[in-house]
């Protein structure tokens, strides 16, 4: 019976370590830009900025805009710049009056394959100094 | 007139440029036995600058006149460009250019649009298939020719020697060497692998998902490109005018910033 209870609070203990029940006091989030490639290259999206800057939350996208994998999006047929300016994916800000409109600025986040191939060249002068 | 005089005199004229002068002026100044140095002494070589300004004029002039039928042009409204290259591969595989040559690239450029605020702008270049092609003037071979009924500018690759000075006198850097043709190889607004079957659009143009490339015939009011090029309301600008070479690839922005 002892043992039973000492097992049961040891969970209880560890799972209270794991994840706090109250008061998340900050919020964590990847720190690489996330870059979509599809269905052109190359879309970055920086949670920094999002987060930061715009002081967004992880639950004001997540999960009901994406899902928290990311490259979920991805693969959904309908991720593109149609299913933005109906207020999908990234639209349900980008559009104009929460956030600048989808159809503007188009290379505020478009980076092509010239900004991708840089960001990779970055990261990979990053590993090498690992 | 002794020399130092002569020299005097010579240095007092006005550099008025060789970049104006028509290819046809060159040619019969050249036959004169004189050099074209930049500096026209006497009043004959004058008068034929400035005639030559009368009937080319400045970029926003020459817009109307459009010696080719169909006049093929091509307008890229530069900020819808977000460098996907979608049309680099699409030109790579109708074109079948080589890993290491190229017919169209995509430079990037960084706006300054307020106090530390930048904004990205891709540039799309290709062939200008000039009006006057300084590529065309160069080749010893004639390999490298202006088609007198669309005004493209064609290679014919069994007259190319490789002395790659075409690639020298683009203004715009769109020449390479093709080892495998052992020619230099360039854009011909697709006539080759598209136009001459039919096609109306170039690979580019069709493959661009963001309306970038607007392809058509200069010379027909109707045609999207004649209306762009012709909007009062916009900005249209060719590159390196300075060349004097009369690009017929256009540039836009639709103001999308």
């Amino acid at each position: 019976m002892k043992r039973w209870l000492f097992l049961i609070l040891l969970i209880v203990f560890a799972f209270a370590l794991y994840q706090p029940l109250w008061g998340q006091e900050e919020e964590e989030y990847p720190e690489e830009p996330i870059i979509f490639t599809k269905p052109v290259k190359a879309v970055v999206f920086d949670h920094k900025k999002h987060i930061e800057d715009a002081g967004l939350s992880c639950d004001d996208c997540h999960d009901e805009l994406f899902e928290m994998a990311a490259g979920t999006a991805e693969e959904n047929e309908d991720f593109n710049m149609k299913s933005l300016y109906e207020g999908k994916y990234c639209g349900a800000c980008h559009n104009g009056d929460m956030a600048f409109a989808s159809n503007r600025k188009c290379t505020t986040c478009h980076i092509g394959v010239l900004g991708w191939q840089r960001l990779q060249g970055e990261t990979k002068v990053k590993e090498h100094h690992h | 007139m002794d020399l130092k005089k002569f020299g005097k005199w010579l240095k007092s004229l006005k550099n008025e440029g060789v970049e104006h002068l028509p290819v046809e002026e060159r040619r019969a100044f050249l036959k004169m036995g004189l050099k074209v140095t930049g500096v026209f002494a006497g009043g004959t070589i004058l008068s034929l600058v400035s005639k030559a300004e009368e009937v080319f004029g400045a970029a926003p002039e020459y817009v109307d006149k459009f010696p080719y039928k169909p006049h093929y042009s091509m307008v890229l409204i530069t900020d819808r460009c977000v460098d996907c290259q979608l049309c680099m591969e699409a030109c790579v595989r109708t074109n079948h250019v080589p890993p290491y040559g190229w017919r169209t690239k995509i430079f990037e450029r960084r706006l300054v649009v307020g106090p530390q605020q930048y904004e990205r702008q891709f540039m799309p270049v290709l062939c200008n298939h000039c009006n006057i092609p300084p590529c065309v003037r160069v080749c010893p071979t004639k390999a490298t020719f202006k088609d007198k009924k669309t005004g493209i500018v064609r290679m014919n690759p069994k007259k190319c020697i490789g002395c790659k000075t075409c690639m020298v006198a683009c203004p715009y850097d769109m020449r390479y060497f093709n080892e495998e043709k052992r020619a230099v190889d360039k854009c011909d607004f697709c006539w080759e692998s598209r136009l001459s079957k039919g096609e109306t659009l170039t690979a580019c143009a069709a493959a661009c998902p963001a309306g970038v490339r607007i392809f058509g015939d200069l010379a027909d009011p109707e045609s999207r490109v004649y209306k762009i090029v012709h909007d009062p309301s916009r900005a249209i600008w060719v590159l390196r005018p300075e060349t004097g070479a009369k690009p017929n690839v256009f540039y836009t922005i639709d103001g999308l910033g």
